[in-house]
C-alpha cells in the first residue's frame, strides 16, 4: 500500500455549455481516500458520446466546471488498506460508473451497474458532496469494484473506447442471447456499433447485419464482421429484412433517422430492439400496434457488470476485437468533441494525457 | 360431414361509426366454404375493449356495416372433408382471428398469431373479397385452426371472454416465464385485468400485484387472486414498489392513467412491461432514460396461439379460473357498448344470441 505523492489532480474542463468545445486545464480535488479506493494514473481517456450529451446541456444540467470522459486506461499508483484487486503498477480500467452503494440486491447480485444510487464518473455527487470529474484529466479515484485489469495482450489505448462504447453493446448481446442461431442487427456504425458488430460476431451469432443511412461505412462494416449490410436510404429495405433478426442494437437517435416501426417491422416473433442511443429527446411516440404484430419489445441498457466487463475484455482478446481509434493529445479535446458531434469519426478518439 | 341448410346468417350490425351503439339486425354473407372450414352455430359472444374501439372509428375506418364480437362460442353445425379436429355437435370458440396464411414460417411454426396475413374476425377482407363479420350473430365460418374445443367442464358463456381477454393476458405470462419466484404485476382490473390476476396465481406466481386508480377494485382483486393491492391515487406508491416485479401486464391507458416512467421504476432489473392495452392515440413519448436505470422492456403481444389456448382452457379448469360476467340478451348490445365504453362493467359482457 504506497501513496504516489506526485500525483496531480487536474484536467481539461468545459466551463461554459454555451462553449462546450471551450476546454481549460484546472486542478480539482478527488473525493475522499477511502479504505477500497485506488487512485489510477491515467494515460488515455477515449471521447464518448455521453461527453458530449453532457457538456453542450442536452441532457441537463452540468457542475460546472466539469471534465468529462468515462473510457479512462492508465496504472495504479496507490491502493487504500482493504482493496483485495489490485497492486500498484497494475494496468487498469475505468468506465462509466466509479461508485454504488455497495448494499443493495442489485449490488450484491452483480448488477452493480443498476443500483439506483449510482455515482456516474462525471457530474455526479459523492455522499461527501464531492462533484465526481471525468478521465480528461490526470488522475481517478474509484472504489475497486468500479476498476477492470486490462488484459496484457491489450494496449491501453485500445481497452480505452471498450471501458464505455464496448461493455454498452457486450452486455445487451450477452443478456439477451446473442450467439449461435441468432441473427442480430445493428442500427448505425459509430463508436457502439462498431463494437457491435465484432462482439456480434465474436459470441457466433449466425448473422451480423448492419445497418447505416448511406454506403459510406459498408467495407467497414464487413471487414468489422457483417455478414449484410443494408441502406436505410435505399427502397424496400424493410420489405426485404422483415422477419429476420432476433436482436437489433440501436446506436442512433430515431427521431432523425429510421422510424421504430420500421425498425420493429424486421424482428422475428418476440425478437427485442435494445435502444442504446440516449438522445437529448424523448423517444418519438410508438403506437401500441407497431408492438403487437411481431410481439416484439424495445429495451434499454446501462453499460454492463464488472463480471461482463472482465468476460468481454477476454473475449476481445481471443477473437481480436479492435478499436478503431485516432489518437489526439488531450489537448486537442475540443476538437475531438467538435468532431463527434459532427459525427466525423471513424469510430472513436482516444484522448493521450499530456498534462 | 353434414350440413345444417337451416343455419342463418345474420347479426347485429353498427352502421355509422357516429351512431356506435345504434345496432341492426342485417343479414351477412359468410366466405365460401372451404374444405377445412367449419361452420358454428353462435350461442354466446363477449364484448371485448376492441369492439368499442372498432366501431367508433378510434382504430381507424371501418367496412360498414359492420359486426363485431370476437370472444365465440357456439356448436359446431358443419365441417368441411379436410377437417381433422372437430365433427358436428362439438362445444367450440374462436376468438379474435379467424385465418391465416398458413404457410409461412410463424404459421407453421406455431406463431399464427404472428402471421403477417393475420385475417381478423371482423372488419378484415378475406382473399375472395369476402368482409369477415364477428360474433354478435347467429353464426360464423372459418378454418379450423382458428376453433379451439370447450373442455366440458367449462361453460360457455365461462368461455367466451377467455378467447380474447383470457388469451391475451395469458400468452405473454406464459411467454415471459410467470411461475414460482416471479413477481407479477397487473396494472387495470377489467377484462383483461382480471383474467391476467387469476392467471399469475394459477401459475404460482409467488406475487400477484393489482394496481387500480381507486379502492373500489381492492376486494375483488384480493379475490381474483392478488397478494397485494396499489392505489395509485395514493402517494409514495412508486417508492414502495420499486423493484419489486418480474412482469407487467398493462391494460390501461397510459396517456391517462400511469406514467410509463413509474411503471418501469417498479420493474426489476432486465424486468418487462407487456402494452395490452391498445390505444387509439401512440404511446406517451418515452424518455430512453428511463428504460436504462434498469434495463427494463417494454413489450406488445398479441393474442395466443392455439396451442396456448388449449393450455390456458385446461389451466382454467385444473385452477378454477372464473369469468366474471354479466350476461344480457344480444338485442341489448346498444346498452353493453355503452356501459364497456363508461368502463362501469364488472369484468366482462356476454351476449347471448337471441335472433
Amino acid at each position: 500500500m504506497s501513496a504516489n505523492t506526485e500525483l496531480q489532480w487536474k484536467g481539461y474542463a468545459v466551463h461554459d455549455t454555451k462553449e462546450w468545445d471551450q476546454f481549460k486545464v484546472v486542478d480539482f480535488k478527488p473525493k475522499q481516500f477511502e479504505d477500497k479506493d485506488v487512485d489510477i494514473k491515467i494515460e488515455y481517456c477515449g471521447v464518448c458520446g455521453s461527453d458530449i450529451h453532457t457538456i453542450t446541456g442536452g441532457w441537463g444540467d452540468v457542475h460546472l466546471p466539469l471534465i468529462t470522459g468515462h473510457e479512462i486506461t492508465g496504472h495504479v499508483v496507490r491502493v487504500g488498506p482493504k482493496v483485495t484487486e489490485f497492486k500498484v503498477g497494475d494496468r487498469v480500467g475505468v468506465g462509466a460508473q466509479v461508485g454504488s452503494c455497495y448494499d443493495c440486491k442489485r449490488c450484491k447480485g452483480g448488477s452493480e451497474n443498476y443500483c439506483h444510487k449510482a455515482i456516474h464518473t462525471y457530474n455526479s455527487l459523492y455522499p461527501d458532496g464531492t462533484v465526481s470529474q471525468g478521465g480528461y484529466a490526470t488522475a481517478i479515484r474509484a472504489n475497486e469494484q468500479f476498476v477492470f485489469r486490462i488484459p496484457a495482450e491489450l494496449p491501453l489505448e485500445q481497452a480505452s473506447p471498450m471501458m464505455c462504447a464496448g461493455i454498452t453493446v457486450y452486455s445487451p448481446l450477452k443478456t439477451n442471447g446473442a450467439g449461435p442461431g441468432k441473427s442480430v442487427g445493428v442500427i448505425g456504425i459509430g463508436g457502439l456499433g462498431h463494437f457491435a458488430l465484432q462482439f456480434a460476431k465474436a459470441l457466433g451469432s449466425d448473422r451480423v447485419v448492419a445497418f447505416s443511412h448511406s454506403e459510406n461505412k459498408k467495407d467497414d462494416a464487413f471487414a468489422l464482421g457483417a455478414t449484410d449490410f443494408v441502406n436505410t436510404g435505399d427502397k424496400n429495405w424493410v420489405k426485404d429484412w422483415s422477419d429476420t433478426l432476433d436482436i437489433i442494437l440501436c446506436t442512433v437517435d430515431v427521431s432523425h433517422h429510421i422510424p421504430l416501426s420500421d425498425i420493429f417491422a424486421t424482428l422475428k416473433v418476440h425478437g427485442r430492439c435494445i435502444m442504446v442511443a440516449l438522445p437529448d429527446d424523448a423517444l418519438p411516440g410508438i403506437n401500441a400496434f407497431d408492438m403487437t404484430t411481431s410481439g416484439v419489445l424495445l429495451g434499454g441498457s446501462h453499460i454492463g457488470s464488472k463480471a461482463e466487463i472482465v468476460e468481454m475484455l477476454e473475449l476481445a482478446v481471443k477473437k481480436g476485437v479492435k478499436s478503431y481509434i485516432q489518437m489526439l493529445p488531450m489537448k486537442e479535446a475540443g476538437k475531438a468533441v467538435q468532431g463527434v458531434k459532427s459525427g466525423k469519426i471513424r469510430y472513436r478518439y482516444v484522448l493521450k494525457v499530456d498534462i | 360431414m353434414s350440413s345444417n341448410t337451416e343455419l342463418q346468417w345474420k347479426g347485429y350490425a353498427v352502421h355509422d361509426t357516429k351512431l356506435w351503439d345504434e345496432f341492426k339486425v342485417t343479414d351477412f354473407k359468410p366466405k365460401g366454404m372451404e374444405d377445412k372450414d367449419v361452420d358454428i352455430k353462435i350461442e354466446y359472444c363477449g364484448i371485448c375493449g376492441s369492439d368499442i374501439h372498432t366501431i367508433t372509428g378510434g382504430w381507424g375506418d371501418i367496412i360498414l356495416p359492420l359486426i363485431p364480437g370476437h370472444e365465440i362460442t357456439g356448436h359446431v353445425v358443419r365441417v368441411g372433408p379436410k377437417v381433422t379436429e372437430f365433427k358436428v355437435g362439438d362445444r367450440v370458440g374462436v376468438g379474435a382471428q379467424v385465418g391465416s396464411c398458413y404457410d409461412c414460417q410463424r404459421c407453421k411454426s406455431g406463431a399464427e398469431n404472428y402471421c403477417l396475413k393475420p385475417i381478423h374476425s371482423y372488419n378484415s377482407v378475406y382473399p375472395d373479397g369476402t368482409v369477415s363479420q364477428g360474433g354478435y350473430a347467429t353464426a360464423i365460418r372459418l378454418n379450423e385452426l382458428f376453433v379451439f374445443p370447450i373442455p366440458d367442464a367449462l361453460s360457455l358463456e365461462q368461455a367466451s371472454p377467455m378467447l380474447c381477454a383470457g388469451i391475451t393476458a395469458y400468452s405473454p405470462l406464459r411467454t415471459n416465464g410467470a411461475g414460482p419466484g416471479k413477481s407479477v404485476g397487473v396494472i387495470g382490473i377489467g377484462g383483461i385485468g382480471h383474467y391476467g390476476l387469476q392467471f399469475a396465481k394459477a401459475m404460482k406466481c409467488d406475487r400477484v400485484v393489482a394496481f387500480s386508480h381507486s379502492e373500489n377494485k381492492k376486494a375483488d382483486a384480493l379475490a381474483l387472486g392478488a397478494t397485494d393491492f396499489v392505489n395509485t391515487g395514493a402517494k409514495n406508491w412508486v417508492e414502495e414498489w420499486t423493484d419489486t416485479l418480474d412482469i407487467i401486464l398493462c391494460t390501461v391507458d397510459v396517456s391517462h392513467h400511469i406514467p410509463l416512467s413509474d411503471i418501469f421504476a417498479t420493474l426489476k432489473v432486465h424486468g418487462r412491461c407487456i402494452m395490452l392495452a391498445l390505444p387509439d392515440d401512440a404511446l406517451p413519448p418515452i424518455q430512453a432514460f428511463s428504460m436504462i436505470a434498469s434495463g427494463v422492456l417494454l413489450g406488445g403481444s398479441h393474442i395466443g396461439s392455439k396451442a396456448e389456448i388449449v393450455e390456458m382452457l385446461d389451466l382454467a379448469v385444473r385452477e378454477g379460473v372464473k369469468s366474471y360476467i354479466e350476461l344480457l340478451p344480444m338485442k341489448e348490445v346498444g346498452k353493453a357498448v355503452q356501459g364497456m365504453k363508461a368502463g362501469k362493467v364488472r369484468y366482462r359482457y356476454v351476449l347471448k344470441v337471441d335472433i
